[in-house]
């Protein structure tokens, strides 16, 4: 009896793989090649550069293409779809949104069906652009359209950090003439001023859930990170060190924290529970490590290390291992899937893939383009 | 009114050990904070409201700047004598002072905008230790930004690796 309820439960889970959608691990450098069908010239255009920035695809002609992923737009919504080579469909579903924003995310469904990364077409980023005369933020998509400049301080406004839903967002300002936390709200464009303490205030970053802000502040006497509510309230402190903590970056389940400290002379990066309890350092195998942040699927940190004259990008493993460069570049900031760091580079934002090492440049001509940060 | 007259003392050992020998030899405690609960600098005071240091009541001439070495946060001996200056200075007059620090361009932005915090908190403890009220003590940081010399060579860096004074009148 028992060996025959055992047969059952494997016929039955195998009828159940034979409904769930192909999954295809991608590893490394490898592409899926994918073809794109029945969508208006600057729409497939669109497509396919999401498809290609994603790094898992490359477009190709129909003829040699495993895939082909057809849309149709009408009634404001976009009909995608995408067929295996045999013609059976592995993907149909509608999306809506703004007139480029429900191509990104048709984008984002295709990773995520054919490869199971999450995709990052359908993000905000925001970032500080001098093309003012002043450093204030700005924000643009994913791919780089949609520039719009959101601060109009004329004052110093810096640290940027979207919410994981790219709703709200925190930035550095100088209204004052001390740096407070300011946050948006991206919908109502509604600004309030957040956090003032005595001393500074600042490098604020929102919880994954976006309940809590870990900061920067000085008003016990010493750069030291605290964590606040959501408005800004009830600063409860962290760190008690001699030297200057900085940049707090939170684990997606929010339990914790990695930051940059000089406690111990040459910045090293540290990590400690959200609630308290003592920073344990990170063996990076660097110095002068600074600028941390915490990949979305918890495995990596990307962070600053100097470099000669300048400053080079790093990725440490948490799993162990020492970290390893990945290129030249400022204030990187991982995107959803994990992968792709955004990082200032010679005044302009650049994509680059941790994985390749591949650099595309998302967008120059706002100025010097510094701290970028981008939602999930 | 025996706490009162002690706690200055205690403040001031506490930042003479941890700005003396703490800091930068790798001596100080494991972890950041592992030792749990000593503060290295004193509370600042509540910010006076329409008051910061690029308002046109502060005099931001009237003492010469505090300058750093590379990356550091505590004051050479020959930094000692200004302090002295801005020390009396408040101790004959009631004014409030507001110390902003600032960086050279050679860090990134958030750990610029620390040790510009740590570099005027170091200013303020030096004063508090002089006898200065650090009631009347303001901080502020302004990391890289507004350079004393916009050149990028060390004769630039160290003019703008600084601390500076804004007497609120």
């Amino acid at each position: 009896m028992k060996q025959f309820l055992t047969i059952v439960c494997f016929f039955f889970a195998g009828m159940i793989r034979a409904e769930d959608t192909p999954t295809i691990t991608v590893s490394k450098t490898d592409k899926l090649s994918i073809a794109i069908a029945g969508l208006g010239g600057a729409d497939a255009k669109i497509l396919q550069d999401d498809l290609q920035r994603s790094g898992f695809f490359s477009v190709v002609p129909a003829a040699s293409a495993a895939f082909t992923a057809s849309g149709s737009s009408g009634g404001g919504a976009l009909n995608g779809s995408v067929a295996d080579r045999g013609g059976k469909s592995v993907l149909s579903k509608t999306f809506d949104g703004s007139a480029r924003g429900r191509i990104h995310a048709f984008a984002d469904e295709i990773v995520e069906t054919l490869t199971g990364n999450r995709g990052f077409a359908n993000t905000k980023i925001a970032f500080v652009g001098t093309r003012s005369g002043k450093k204030e933020i700005y924000t643009c998509d994913a791919d780089g359209s949609n520039l719009v400049q959101l601060t109009r301080d004329n004052a110093i406004s810096v640290g940027p950090c979207l919410s994981p839903d790219g709703r709200r967002l925190l930035y550095t300002g100088y209204h004052s003439g001390y740096p407070d936390v300011y946050a948006i709200d991206l919908g109502s464009g509604a600004r309030s001023r957040i956090m003032k303490y005595p001393g500074t205030n600042t490098g604020a970053v929102f919880s994954p859930d976006s309940g809590r802000i870990a900061v920067t502040l000085s008003k016990d006497g010493n750069p030291e990170l605290y964590v606040t509510g959501s408005g800004g309230g009830g600063a409860r402190r962290l760190t008690r060190t001699g030297g200057s903590e900085s940049s707090p970056t939170w684990s997606p389940d929010g339990g914790e924290i990695i930051y940059s400290s000089d406690d111990r002379g040459s910045s090293q990066l540290y990590r400690i529970s959200a609630s308290g309890s003592s920073g344990r350092l990170l063996q990076t195998g660097r110095s002068n490590c600074t600028e941390p942040n915490w990949s979305p699927d918890g495995k990596k940190v990307a962070f600053n290390t100097r470099s000669g004259g300048g400053f080079e990008i790093s990725v440490v493993d948490l799993a162990g291992g020492g970290a390893r460069s990945i290129g030249s570049g400022n204030d990187p900031v991982w995107g959803a899937d994990s992968r792709h760091l955004l990082v200032a580079s010679g005044g302009s934002l650049i994509l680059l893939d941790a994985v390749t090492g591949q650099r595309t440049t998302l967008l120059s001509g706002v100025g010097k383009i510094s701290e970028p940060t981008w939602s999930h | 009114m025996k706490i009162t007259q002690l706690s200055p003392l205690i403040a001031a050992i506490l930042a003479l050990t941890f700005s003396g020998c703490a800091k930068k030899n790798g001596a100080s405690l494991p972890g950041g904070g592992a030792d749990g609960d000593y503060v290295s600098g004193s509370a600042l005071p509540d910010r006076q409201e329409g008051v910061s240091f690029l308002g046109s009541n502060v005099d931001r001439n009237k003492f010469a700047p505090i300058y750093f070495g590379f990356d550091a946060d505590s004051l050479g001996g020959g930094e000692q004598g200004k302090i002295a200056q801005v020390a009396a200075f408040m101790k004959s007059a009631s004014n409030t002072i507001i110390i902003a620090g600032f960086t050279d361009e050679r860090g990134t932005p958030e750990y610029n905008r620390a040790l510009g915090e740590k570099r005027a908190l170091s200013v303020r403890e030096a004063l508090i230790r002089a006898g200065a009220p650090g009631g009347r003590l303001q901080t502020v940081s302004f990391g890289a930004e507004m350079p004393a010399d916009s050149g990028s060579n060390e004769s630039a860096w160290a003019k703008n690796r600084r601390a500076e004074f804004g007497v609120v009148r």
